[in-house]
C-alpha cells in the first residue's frame, strides 16, 4: 500500500497572487497533416490552481498538454508556462513542468529503480538515493522496484511515471488520463498527489473523462470541442474566444 | 564551467543508461559482432585462398565490416528509445540537447571501440594479417574511426528512428557521409600494415581528426532539432 503522505519536492514558488499565470495561451493553434488538433485556444490558468480538461476524443486534450509540456511546438500563437515563453525559454520551461502522457518512456531493459535513478539523474535531483527510495514508497512499489520495467503491468508502470515526476520540481502537472490503467491503489496514489501538489502550490492541468472522481480535487474546468475552447469555469481559469484574424490560419481551416 | 560539468554529468548517465540497457538486452553487440563476422568471412571465401591477395584486401574489409556492423551498433541503441516514448520523455528533461547527443554518441562510441578492436584482431586472425607490429596506429585509427562512425551514426540514427523505412534509410543517408572517414581509415590502416613506406600514415590520421572534430561540432550543433516535432 502506499504511504499516507507523499513528499513533492518544493520549488520556492512564492505566494499564488503574486505569480505570474502557470500557463498562458493567445490564439494557440497546433496542425497535423494540415488539420487543426488545436484550432486558436487563449486560455489562463492562474497559479496553484488544479484545472481539469474535459472533452471528448479528439477534441484536442493531449495536443494542448504536450504543447505545454514542449515536446510538439504550436504551429501558430503563442504560450507561457510561469510568464516563460514556450519557444524562446523552452529550457527553462522544461526544469518547471512534468508531463504524464499515454506513454510511460520508461526503459523495458531497467528495473524500476534503475529508471528512476536515471531520472534523478537527468534532473540532477539532490540526494538522489534517498529520493528514489521515497518515490518508490510513494507510490506503491517497493516490492517491484528491483524487477524490470519490461515485466511489469501497465498499472505499475503507470505508477512508475507518475513516481519520475515526484524526483524533479516541477511548478507546472499535466496529466494526460492519470486514472487510466490504475487499480483502487493506484486511483488512490493519483488522489494524494493530486492532494500533495496543492498544498504545495503546484498547478496540475489534468485531462481526464474521470470528473466524478476528480471532482474533489478542481479549482476548475476547461471544455474543448474541436480543438476550440467551448466552455470554462469554477476559479483560476479564464479564457477568449479566439482574436482573429491572427487565428486564422487555424481557424479558417476549421470553417 | 559547472554548466559544462553538469551536461558531462548528464551525457555519461545517458550512456551508462545505454550501457546498461545493451548489457541486459544485449541489441546491439550480439547483432553486429554477427554481422561483421559473417561480412568477414563471405569476404574471404569470395576473394579465395590466396593470402597476398587477402593481406591486400584487408583494410578495406576491415572498414567495410566496421562501418556495416557501426551502421546496426547505433540504429540498435537509438530503437532503445522507442521503449514506450521513452525518446519523448528524453527530450522533455531538463537537459541540453548536445547533452543527450554526447551521451548517445558516447554510447554509440564504447560499442565501435569494442567492435573494431574484435573485427580487427578477426581480421588479423582470418586474413593472415600481422597487426602485432603495427598495433599503436592500428589501434589509433580504430579509435578515430569509431569516434567518426558513432558521431555521423548517432545523428542519422536520430534522423530516421521514428520511420518506419528507418533500415533503408539509415544506410542511404550515412554511408555518403562516411565516405570520407572510410577513405581516411582504410588508407591509414594500409600504411600502418605496409610499415608506412611513404610516410603517410600521420596525413591520412590528420583527415579522420578533422573528419570527427566536424561531425561530432556539427552532430551536437544539430541533433536537438530531430527532438522537436
Amino acid at each position: 500500500m502506499p504511504q499516507t503522505t507523499i513528499y513533492v519536492s518544493p520549488r520556492s514558488l512564492g505566494a499564488p497572487e503574486r505569480r505570474p499565470p502557470s500557463v498562458s495561451t493567445t490564439d494557440l493553434a497546433r496542425l497535423f497533416a494540415g488539420s487543426p488538433a488545436l484550432a486558436g485556444v487563449s486560455l489562463r490558468v492562474d497559479a496553484a490552481r488544479t484545472v481539469a480538461l474535459l472533452g471528448s476524443n479528439g477534441a484536442g486534450k493531449t495536443t494542448l498538454l504536450r504543447v505545454l509540456s514542449t515536446a510538439i511546438r504550436p504551429s501558430y500563437g503563442t504560450a507561457s508556462v510561469d510568464g516563460l515563453d514556450l519557444g524562446r525559454d523552452a529550457d527553462l520551461v522544461r526544469a518547471r513542468v512534468a508531463y504524464l502522457s499515454h506513454a510511460t518512456g520508461l526503459y523495458d531493459d531497467l528495473t524500476a529503480r534503475e529508471n528512476l535513478a536515471f531520472a534523478a539523474a537527468m534532473y540532477r535531483t539532490p540526494d538522489p538515493a534517498a529520493r528514489i527510495d521515497r518515490a518508490i514508497a510513494d507510490v506503491g512499489l517497493v516490492d517491484r522496484a528491483g524487477d524490470r520495467v519490461g515485466e511489469l503491468s501497465a498499472g505499475m508502470r503507470k505508477r512508475l511515471a507518475l513516481g519520475r515526476i515526484l524526483l524533479g520540481q516541477p511548478s507546472l502537472v499535466l496529466l494526460d488520463e492519470p486514472y487510466a490503467s490504475l487499480d483502487a491503489d493506484g486511483m488512490a496514489v493519483v488522489d494524494q498527489l493530486l492532494t500533495a501538489w496543492r498544498e504545495a502550490g503546484v498547478s496540475v492541468l489534468i485531462a481526464s473523462h474521470a470528473t466524478d472522481r476528480l471532482a474533489p480535487f478542481l479549482d476548475g474546468r476547461v471544455v474543448l470541442e474541436r480543438g476550440l475552447v467551448s466552455a470554462v469555469s469554477g476559479q483560476g481559469v479564464a479564457s477568449q474566444p479566439p482574436s482573429l484574424p491572427d487565428a486564422a490560419p487555424a481557424t479558417g481551416m476549421l470553417s | 564551467m559547472s554548466d559544462l560539468r553538469g551536461e558531462a554529468r548528464v551525457a555519461l548517465a545517458i550512456a551508462r543508461k545505454d550501457a546498461l540497457a545493451e548489457l541486459r538486452g544485449r541489441h546491439a553487440t550480439v547483432s553486429t559482432l554477427f554481422f561483421s563476422a559473417v561480412v568477414l568471412l563471405l569476404f574471404g571465401f569470395a576473394l579465395g585462398p590466396d593470402s597476398a591477395r587477402l593481406a591486400a584486401a584487408a583494410p578495406g574489409l576491415l572498414w567495410l565490416a566496421v562501418v556495416f556492423a557501426g551502421m546496426l551498433a547505433v540504429s540498435r541503441l537509438h530503437l532503445l528509445e522507442t521503449d514506450d516514448g521513452a525518446l519523448e520523455q528524453l527530450a522533455l528533461y531538463p537537459i541540453t540537447r548536445r547533452a543527450i547527443y554526447a551521451g548517445k554518441a558516447l554510447a554509440g562510441l564504447a560499442v565501435m571501440v569494442v567492435l573494431g578492436l574484435l573485427v580487427l584482431a578477426a581480421v588479423g586472425i582470418l586474413f593472415a594479417v600481422d597487426i602485432g607490429g603495427a598495433w599503436p596506429p592500428l589501434v589509433a585509427t580504430v579509435l578515430l574511426g569509431a569516434i567518426g562512425i558513432a558521431a555521423v551514426g548517432t545523428f542519422y540514427a536520430g534522423v530516421t528512428v521514428r520511420l518506419r523505412a528507418r533500415e533503408v534509410m539509415l544506410p542511404l543517408l550515412m554511408l555518403p557521409v562516411l565516405a570520407p572517414l572510410l577513405l581516411g581509415a582504410v588508407k591509414a590502416t594500409a600504411a600502418a600494415l605496409a610499415g608506412d613506406p611513404f610516410g603517410e600514415l600521420g596525413a591520412w590520421l590528420q583527415l579522420l581528426v578533422a573528419f570527427d572534430v566536424i561531425m561530432v561540432v556539427a552532430g551536437a550543433a544539430t541533433y536537438g532539432y530531430l527532438l522537436e516535432d
